[in-house]
């Protein structure tokens, strides 16, 4: 065996060469034909290997794609110098758009002006001007979840040094979850014969439309809720606690062994959970006065000193609680991890969802996305001033509320997305040890705490 | 512990077992083993590995084939780690044949085993995290397992199946360039051990989850035969590369990891201080070898050794593996049989899986760390 | 009480240096190859597809004896007077056994080897036929394949080669 070469050399030589040296055949020279005497063997000759130039795609050497190669210097790397660009841009452009568009108030109010004009009654032109809100909301939530999945796995992409989707679109395959969603729409349906039908096909719905429903009381900025009612934070607890009996019917219609456990697994966790989840706002309602969403963000208004805003999240002790114990509560509820053992991958193969395939499958996973929108939208409204800005100086306020709501409830989510690839998954009971013996006392304590500074 | 609970219960309400069938087809069960669980409610209360599913009869094949093509069946048993494969095959045919392996054979093939000992237990640390429901390690631990591989493709050409070390040294001698790469590895691979420990071992979620299950005493393990780092997670100090050196490790200086519990955790923990212990190991081969011969002289095309018996173990990646070869001096082996660690650490699931939770049999069957390849062979 | 705390503050400590981890690498750049736009060179000892040379091959049959898995196949050609001479007639390669463990090379006397691996790793069979490598007088070092329905040679252009030129041995 000869002296291995370096192969990025050879590499390196050899494409920087390949226009200089002609393509030569692979084809060895045939040996003489039938010579007359034995004549000695002739020499073969070796040529020096060429790289194939059709070859599809660049050659490249291992070297490259060492960790050790590429993060030494990553600015020096032009893919991740366009990538920091392209993000840059997008946060820019983000900024200008929103503060072009400015509150969507009073577009609203133009749009309600002209529909009145055209419809004689007020009754009529309040019912056009709901139905459109409604639209909106309702197009939030439905639209939320495929860019939440293609940011999930962009994120996780990263956080893993890898790419993730980069084909789909163009940009990096930032129409995945679309193409995605296509396909699971013409995926074939299919029902297992030892399935319980009826509530096999029920079980998505039941778990899709309280997701859909809970968020008619959220304000996404100014002016800007379906259903501004008194009792909104109530209301979504009391919907969305309701998508338990989906997953339960999902899990024990499915007639698999693994989704039964999952199912029931579901039923256990997040009933607990809702107990710490609504505990630990108390605090805040009690701060606020209030359980309406809108009138919980406008009390967050003003600034400590002038500097801090007067966020419930930045109130002493209490404020941090409660927001910690929300926010894991929360994630409990929307079924990830850590809290994630109802689908436990590794466990129950794909827990109470393993027998549903195509659009039932799809509603599941828009339900857990709108979930986590929604918790998403409460956190920033319960703790972080629904639309306000963060700082009371002059770039910041010209970004409308709605861009406030939206920028925080995305950052809320990407901690959704950062626990999730970071951390592993708790055990069925540990779970509810950490639930009854842990986050919900500290719920009652925070609860005391609160009252202590309300006394004050 | 809620199993009586669940017992308690059954005095007012009729409860009735589930049997529940984990693989062969199943994500978590590291191939093709199927484990029979009988629970009730969440807890096991029976559970009988099945293996068989990849059964390809290397041992009977070995008796048609010469002793240089056997070497190539040993990649096959566990793929994960094939270097120490070659390794225990290669000594107990050296052994029938009475060959002398050169020194920087010797420190080669420790250095190829050592890094494979990573490579594996980079696997097992990844995987393990995925049990656990952790994803991300897999993907970090990947990362560097991947640049081990790439060291043997540079090495011998292939990146899981060997059949580097050969009858009487190694396939190949290894290059300045490789040396190089590979304390350019070494090095960045101590940094992340650091960030493995941070990511997954000090997490409390995961302590919580292996610290109390799956407990082995010291006494269970020696009855059962466990080996590796499952027997040195219950606080036995055996290691065959420390008590019966082979190739080079009586030059080098290492430890040998203990753990005290046995439990899931400790099994974890010893394979991830066993990492660091490979990266010393080798550091001290780079800087210990000298130039010379690869590869013994005289070493037949076709060996044909004299009729006799050898026996040879070494410490792989999952436990002692050991081969008994019987010559009849013909040119293929009369018969050979393989001491397969993963088989054997295998058969405590039995035990130890009673009264777990599902997500424990998980968490246990992880810890032993076995690869089918080498329970079916 | 005291220890009560210290638990919860240690576990909090540790949890978010595992999200500090995490949140550090998603600012690294990534280290994947995208493979079909990105193609990775093996490393010169790589073992690939095998290659053989009809010309330099003396048929000494004993690359079929080194193979494990008996993949290898060949045939002495014989001149005008019936006499077996140090040539193939034909060689097959079945890469439906192939090993890919380099003892058919190790065993090969010749110099250059007449059969070597390939750095070519994108190897893709349809059909057991294609998996069946077979040379003859004048065919590539690649080889061809033996369609039994069309019954005749075909070329494997499936077979992505890394060099036009191949390296030998």
């Amino acid at each position: 065996m000869s002296a291995p070469k370096n192969p990025a050399d050879k590499h390196a030589a050899s494409n920087g060469s390949s226009a200089k040296v002609p393509p030569a055949a692979a084809v060895v020279p045939p040996a003489p034909a039938a010579p007359a005497k034995p004549a000695p063997k002739p020499k073969v000759e070796i040529k020096e290997p060429v790289f194939n130039p059709a070859y599809k795609g660049a050659l490249l050497t291992h070297d490259r794609y060492w960790p050790t190669q590429r993060w030494k210097a990553p600015w020096s790397l032009r893919s991740y110098r366009r990538g920091a660009l392209a993000l840059g841009a997008l946060l820019l452009g983000a900024f200008g758009l929103t503060a072009a568009v400015g509150e969507l108030a009073p577009w609203g109010a133009l749009l309600q002006s002209a529909v009145s004009g055209l419809l004689s009654s007020s009754f009529a032109a309040s019912g056009v001007w709901i139905l459109l809100k409604v639209l909106v909301v309702l197009h939030i939530i439905l639209v939320a979840p495929i860019f939440l999945v293609w940011w999930e796995r962009k994120i996780s992409a990263h956080i893993q040094s890898r790419l993730g989707p980069m084909t789909v679109g163009g940009w990096h395959g930032w129409l995945q979850t679309v193409a995605d969603g296509i396909k699971l729409l013409f995926k074939e349906d299919i029902t297992p014969i030892a399935a319980d039908r009826w509530v096999h096909r029920l079980a998505p719905v039941i778990v899709v439309i309280p997701a859909i429903l809970a968020f008619a009381p959220i304000s996404f900025g100014r002016e800007l809720a379906a259903a501004d009612i008194d009792v909104g934070v109530l209301y979504i607890f009391a919907v969305a606690g309701v998508s338990v009996i989906g997953i339960v019917m999902a899990g024990w219609a499915s007639g698999n062994k693994y989704s039964l456990l999952g199912g029931l697994r579901s039923a256990a966790q997040l009933v607990s959970y809702e107990l710490p989840r609504s505990f630990s706002i108390v605090p805040v309602l009690m701060f606020a006065g209030s359980l309406n969403l809108t009138r919980i963000a406008d009390s967050q208004a003003g600034y400590w000193f002038g500097v801090i805003p007067r966020w419930y999240i930045f109130y002493p002790v209490v404020g941090q609680i409660s927001f910690l114990i929300f926010l894991i509560a929360s994630v409990a509820e929307t079924n990830r991890v850590p809290f994630d053992i109802p689908e436990a991958e590794s466990e129950l193969v794909a827990g109470f969802h393993t027998e549903f395939s195509g659009m039932k499958f799809s509603l599941f996973f828009l339900a857990e996305y709108a979930y986590v929108l929604l918790a998403s939208c409460l956190t920033a409204a319960f703790f972080m001033g629904g639309g306000g800005s963060p700082l009371p100086w002059a770039p910041w306020t010209w970004i409308p509320s709605w861009a406030w709501f939206l920028a925080k409830t995305l950052g809320i989510v990407f901690c959704f997305l950062w626990f999730r690839w970071t951390f592993p998954r708790f055990r069925v009971d540990r779970l509810m040890d950490f639930n009854w013996k842990f986050l919900l006392p500290w719920s009652f304590v925070n609860i005391a705490l609160a009252s202590i500074y309300l006394l004050i | 512990m809620s199993a009586p609970l669940v017992t308690r219960q059954d005095e007012f309400l009729k409860t009735d077992e589930l049997f529940i069938n984990l693989g062969p087809q199943h994500p978590s069960t590291h191939g093709v083993l199927r484990v029979g669980l009988t629970v009730k409610g969440e807890v096991i209360v029976k559970a009988v590995p099945d293996v068989g599913y990849l059964h390809r009869g290397t041992e009977k094949l070995s008796e048609v084939r010469g002793y240089h093509h056997c070497v190539v069946l040993t990649d096959r048993w566990d793929y994960v780690a094939a270097m120490p494969n070659n390794l225990v095959f290669c000594l107990a045919a050296e052994k029938l044949m009475n060959l002398q392996v050169p020194e920087r054979a010797n420190y080669l093939r420790t250095i190829m085993c050592e890094l494979n000992r990573i490579a594996s237990h980079l696997l097992f640390f990844g995987t393990y995290g995925i049990d656990i429901g952790a994803f991300t390690p897999f993907l970090y631990a990947f990362r560097e397992r991947e640049m081990v591989l790439d060291l043997f493709e540079m090495a011998c050409g292939a990146r899981l199946t060997y059949n580097y070390i050969r009858l009487g040294g190694v396939m190949s001698d290894i290059t300045p360039e490789w040396t190089s790469k590979t304390r350019e590895f070494l090095d960045y691979f101590k940094a992340r051990l650091e960030e493995y420990d941070s990511l997954l071992t000090y997490n409390p979620i995961f302590q919580d989850r292996t610290k109390t299950v799956g407990l082995v005493s010291a006494d269970q393990a020696i009855a059962w035969g466990l080996s590796g780092p499952n027997l040195r997670a219950s606080g036995v100090d055996y290691d065959a590369r420390k008590f019966e050196p082979y190739a080079a490790y009586d030059k080098v200086r290492f430890e040998v990891p203990l753990g005290k519990g046995g439990s899931c955790f400790d099994r974890y923990f010893c394979r991830v201080r066993e990492m660091g212990e490979s990266v010393r190991i080798v550091e001290q081969c780079l800087d210990q070898m000298k130039e010379g011969e690869f590869m013994a002289k005289g070493v037949a095309k076709v060996p044909k050794p004299q009729p006799g018996e050898a026996y040879a173990h070494v410490e792989g990646a999952r436990g002692n593996l050991g081969i008994y070869l019987v010559s009849d001096g013909g040119q293929s082996p009369y018969r050979m049989h393989v001491r397969a660690p993963s088989f054997i650490n295998l058969a405590i699931l039995q035990e130890i899986l009673e009264g777990k939770k599902v997500a424990d049999v998980i968490a246990i069957l992880g810890s032993i760390d076995i690869v089918l390849g080498e329970v079916d062979r | 009480m005291i220890d009560y705390f210290k638990d919860v503050a240690a576990a909090a400590a540790n949890i978010c240096k595992g999200l500090w981890i995490t949140f550090r690498y998603l600012w690294k750049p990534s280290i994947t190859v995208q493979y079909p736009q990105e193609k990775l060179v093996p490393f010169e000892r790589f073992r690939g597809a095998l290659l053989f040379d009809v010309e330099t091959c003396i048929s000494c049959s004993l690359c079929v004896k080194a193979c494990p898995s008996s993949c290898i196949d060949l045939e002495n050609a014989v001149n005008e007077a019936g006499k077996k001479i140090a040539k193939v007639n034909w060689y097959t390669i079945d890469f439906g056994k192939c090993n890919f463990c380099r003892l058919c090379e190790e065993a090969c006397p010749t110099k250059p080897k007449s059969v070597w691996h390939s750095l070519d790793y994108e190897l893709v069979f349809a059909n057991r036929d294609e998996m069946v490598r077979g040379w003859k007088k004048d065919f590539d070092f690649v080889g061809k394949y033996f369609n039994r329905k069309l019954k005749q040679w075909l070329a494997p252009e499936w077979q992505m080669q890394i060099q036009t030129v191949q390296a030998r041995r």
